[in-house]
């Protein structure tokens, strides 16, 4: 169970995220969504503990988050797995090595320092990038990649960490729309079938809608929405994106009838 | 031919009159910048004597001195030569590698995104300029009092004052790097060594190889240059030369210099491409 209470961060005087609260069970899918500024990103930047929060508490489990340090700290960024909006990976090492970066947390540093990667850690890096049909581009140079391919070796990185949560910042927002639905089903199906929980930011109400089984809807740094998906009515979405409403409800972005839940293993087929 | 109707100029220049009547102040600018940098040059001249009469007189010299160098001749020098090309090559090679060596370090403490404080940068910058601040010229006249006449002074010196040169061109390219490779890394639970080692240098690495490899092409020159105050290799044998008026010798050895910088060219640019790659540098 993650619990966030009073959560604030304030850049000077302009709160980003404003006392924000609100718990997820574990293994829920929950969509994010907002306004681009609503402080989305923020809120999960804090999670992870790439911004500090300047007030409220975060909880997992009952142990208080933001009080973390040193290496306790870097166990929970291990624990809730960040994906980007621009991937981050980094473009000169190769794919494999990327994803050998969500195993930082677990192995000694003298190991990882000197790329004396144990056996083990590979061959979890290896079938990571075989579910999402990268395997065998283990070897490129991540910057060598498409978007939709170095997103999917993001994903393949975030799963190695052996995540309890993974915390996904706008992840299909560079994307094409085919890429866009590998994206979303690839995070669907780690939701479904390692029961590990995300929360995903959204600029698409109909990609929330589809695939989000909760959505927490934020405007101006506040949480004004926290419900199922059939609750969000268009009156609240309107508000919710107010000016930009009819650009994100619209059937724009092509969005799979109903989110079925690929069997592990099948995106490598689609 | 199209023509445009006749505007009316009385109107427009009362509209825009800094357009037809530019201040006396700013027409006179050029003009008296001009004079002023002319003023200068000219005191310049007589300042340091500079007589076109001496000229004239010394080009007969000079012309002389030319052909006495035709045809360069080593007499029975070359393989003195050989030895002291390479040992400049050496101390060139030599003095570059060490001060990258120690400049990587020193070069994180100086890059703001490893340290953030600037009360801890500010003294590692400092230092790094005022090493630099010295020419090689002058380390090498130090380090030949310290360690004695030689080659070893040669490296001393090219590796203290690139020390300073590399610390401050190293941190700026870590500043440069993307910092959003550098936070994956974090996000993923790395420590600050693992951002490092995986977020920075692979980043940095190629841009510092690029730095290195034209900065041993530089000091092919400059280990010349040091070694006629005494620190070793081929400019102490051109000095020497000079000195005894071997004019033949002497233009051998300049064109010995001129194979070697040009060698160290092509292979130090043959090997930026191969690291950097094509795209990086077109």
């Amino acid at each position: 169970m993650l619990v966030v209470e009073g959560l604030t961060c304030r850049f000077g005087t302009k709160a980003a995220v404003d006392n924000a609260s609100f718990s997820i069970a574990p293994g829920s899918f929950v969509g994010v969504i907002g306004r681009s500024g609503a402080g989305k990103s923020t809120l999960l930047r804090m999670i992870n503990r790439l911004a500090a929060p300047t007030e409220g508490r975060i909880l997992f489990e009952g142990v208080d988050v933001t009080a973390l340090r040193g290496k306790d700290l870097r166990q929970w960024r291990a624990r809730s797995a960040m994906i980007f909006q621009q991937f981050n990976l980094v473009g000169r090492l190769d794919v494999l090595t990327n994803v050998l970066m969500g195993r930082l947390a677990a192995i000694p540093s003298w190991r990882s320092l000197t790329q004396a990667w144990p056996e083990q850690d590979k061959a979890l890096a290896m079938s990571a990038l075989e579910q999402f049909d990268m395997a065998s581009l283990a070897a490129q140079r991540a910057d060598q990649l498409s978007g939709g391919q170095q997103q999917r070796v993001a994903i393949a990185r975030a799963l190695v960490q052996e995540p309890d949560i993974i915390l996904a910042d706008e992840p299909i927002a560079s994307l094409d729309p085919r890429n866009t639905r590998i994206v979303m089903d690839a995070l669907l199906r780690i939701n479904k079938h390692f029961g590990i929980t995300v929360i995903c930011n959204l600029h698409s109400l109909d990609l929330a809608r589809s695939y989000c089984d909760r959505l927490i809807g934020m405007s101006a740094g506040r949480v004004v929405f926290d419900g199922a998906p059939a609750v969000l009515t268009d009156l609240i979405a309107r508000e919710l994106y107010d000016l930009e409403a009819n650009d994100v409800m619209g059937s724009a972005s092509p969005v799979p009838d109903g989110a079925t839940v690929p069997e592990l293993g099948t995106a490598a087929a689609a | 031919m199209t023509r445009l109707p006749v505007p009316d100029s009385g109107d427009l220049r009362g509209r825009y009159p800094e357009v037809f009547d530019r201040p006396v102040s700013s027409r006179l600018a050029l003009p008296a910048m001009l004079l002023g940098a002319f003023g200068i040059f000219a005191f310049g001249l007589v300042e340091l004597e500079f007589s076109p009469a001496r000229m004239l007189a010394g080009l007969n010299q000079l012309g002389w001195i030319t052909m006495m160098m035709i045809p360069p001749d080593p007499g029975s020098s070359l393989p003195a030569y050989l030895v002291a090309l390479g040992e400049t090559l050496s101390i060139a090679l030599l003095g570059t590698t060490l001060a990258a060596v120690l400049a990587l370090p020193i070069s994180l403490l100086a890059a703001k995104n490893i340290v953030p404080s600037n009360i801890f940068r500010f003294p590692v910058r400092r230092f790094l300029d005022s090493i630099r601040g010295v020419d090689t010229l002058i380390w090498a006249l130090v380090w030949i009092n310290v360690v004695g006449l030689g080659p070893f002074a040669g490296v001393l010196a090219i590796a203290v004052s690139d020390f300073g040169a590399f610390g401050k061109l190293f941190s700026e390219a870590i500043e440069g790097a993307d910092r959003k490779q550098v936070e994956g890394i974090r996000a993923s639970g790395g420590n600050a060594l693992h951002e490092i080692r995986f977020g920075l240098m692979p980043q940095v690495l190629p841009v510092i190889a690029g730095q290195v490899l034209y900065f041993i092409e530089s000091n092919t020159r400059s280990a010349t240059i040091i070694g006629i105050v005494g620190a070793g290799g081929i400019g102490l044998q051109l000095a020497e030369q000079i000195r005894v008026l071997e004019w033949q010798k002497v233009s051998f050895l300049i064109l010995m210099i001129l194979v070697a910088v040009a060698a160290i060219d092509w292979i130090s640019g043959k090997l930026r491409f191969a690291i950097i790659g094509k795209r990086a540098v077109a």
